[in-house]
């Protein structure tokens, strides 16, 4: 697949090379960005899987599925937030190295599909939520639902591991 | 002193044979980063609740109660994959005083929420409601938050800083 014009636009811009840290006092650009990508990524994994083993019926059983999502998923959104701004900026530093890595394409193909699994719940089983939501083990249909999520969000971080393998 | 040390342990017949599989360095450090994940956001929903942060009708010691059983494995988990990487990887890991004060800052910060889980069990009246906390509770959330972010630092670091004098 052919990279696109604008990847190889916003890679020569001033900002792409300060972040690949060519610019005097940039050095620490890249792995400052990094990091807080890290920091980020960990408060979404770890509160995603907080309310995924809560539809799955393995943890958090004293308290009702939409509560503990109601209380924890708002710090995921920033979280997520701020984990696409900074894996934004690494994307403009080199784009077109990103664009063509198998890794990276199969992070955000897991990112994807456990969208749609989020959205296929939040459609679905999650609109009748209060009518199930104390019965353990939860319904078949949740617990599918968490296990595809902690599964492709599992997928996300190991292939997002993994392109620093790569390129 | 620990350049030679690193050396050797990097030059016995286990170390080679990981090193030279290539899976095994990014599978570890995955796992690594998952078992960071869960014991990160574990620590920032119980601090942000002892700091008041977050409406929610469950109680500190409820949270805690689910929460820290997954610090203690999530702590195991990256013990024995941090020793994995170290024994694969000694060099790059032992001559950076990054890796020393994070191992320092991660000895400091278990025993403390050991310490915080039991007193928390020993004052759950006092510590759950908000009126009554005592200031060191939410002393505690701040340097566990301060802390923990910090380790993560410190082992992104690990990769960028090189000190060849150790």
């Amino acid at each position: 697949m052919a990279t696109p014009e604008f990847i190889l636009a916003l890679q020569d811009t001033a900002l792409a090379s300060f972040i690949r840290g060519e610019t005097a006092g940039g050095e620490w650009a890249f792995p400052v960005i990094e990091t807080l990508h890290v920091m980020a990524l960990a408060t979404v994994y770890g509160s995603i899987a907080m309310v995924d083993l809560r539809m799955l019926g393995i943890t958090s059983r004293d308290v009702r599925l939409s509560k503990l999502a109601d209380e924890v998923l708002p710090w995921t959104w920033t979280a997520f937030l701020t984990a696409a701004l900074t894996g934004s900026l690494m994307f403009v530093s080199m784009g077109e190295t990103y664009w063509n890595n198998l890794e990276f394409r199969l992070k955000f193909l897991c990112m994807a599909l456990a969208g749609v699994n989020m959205a296929i719940y939040q459609f679905g089983m999650h609109r009748r939520v209060s009518e199930w939501d104390m019965r353990l083990p939860p319904p078949l249909a949740v617990r599918t639902a968490g296990a595809l999520s902690i599964t492709l969000w599992t997928g996300v971080v190991f292939f997002g591991r993994w392109i620093g393998f790569s390129i | 002193m620990f350049r030679s040390i690193a050396e050797q342990i990097a030059n016995s017949h286990l170390s080679i044979i990981l090193q030279s599989t290539p899976w095994v360095v990014p599978v570890t450090q995955s796992i690594h980063i998952i078992a960071l994940s869960m014991l990160f956001a574990s620590v920032l929903m119980i601090s942000l609740r002892l700091l008041g942060f977050g409406a929610s009708g469950r109680s500190v010691s409820q949270i805690a109660g689910t929460l820290l059983p997954w610090i203690w494995r999530a702590l195991l988990v990256l013990l024995l994959t941090g020793l994995l990487q170290a024994f694969i990887e000694p060099v790059r890991q032992f001559i950076t005083p990054i890796f020393w004060l994070k191992m320092l800052l991660v000895a400091s910060l278990a025993p403390l929420t050991l310490w915080f889980s039991r007193t928390l069990r020993a004052n759950v009246t006092a510590w759950d409601a908000q009126a009554t906390r005592p200031a060191v509770a939410k002393l505690f959330a701040v340097v566990s938050i301060i802390g923990w972010s910090t380790v993560i630092v410190f082992g992104r670091f690990i990769a960028y800083v090189w000190a060849d004098y150790l």
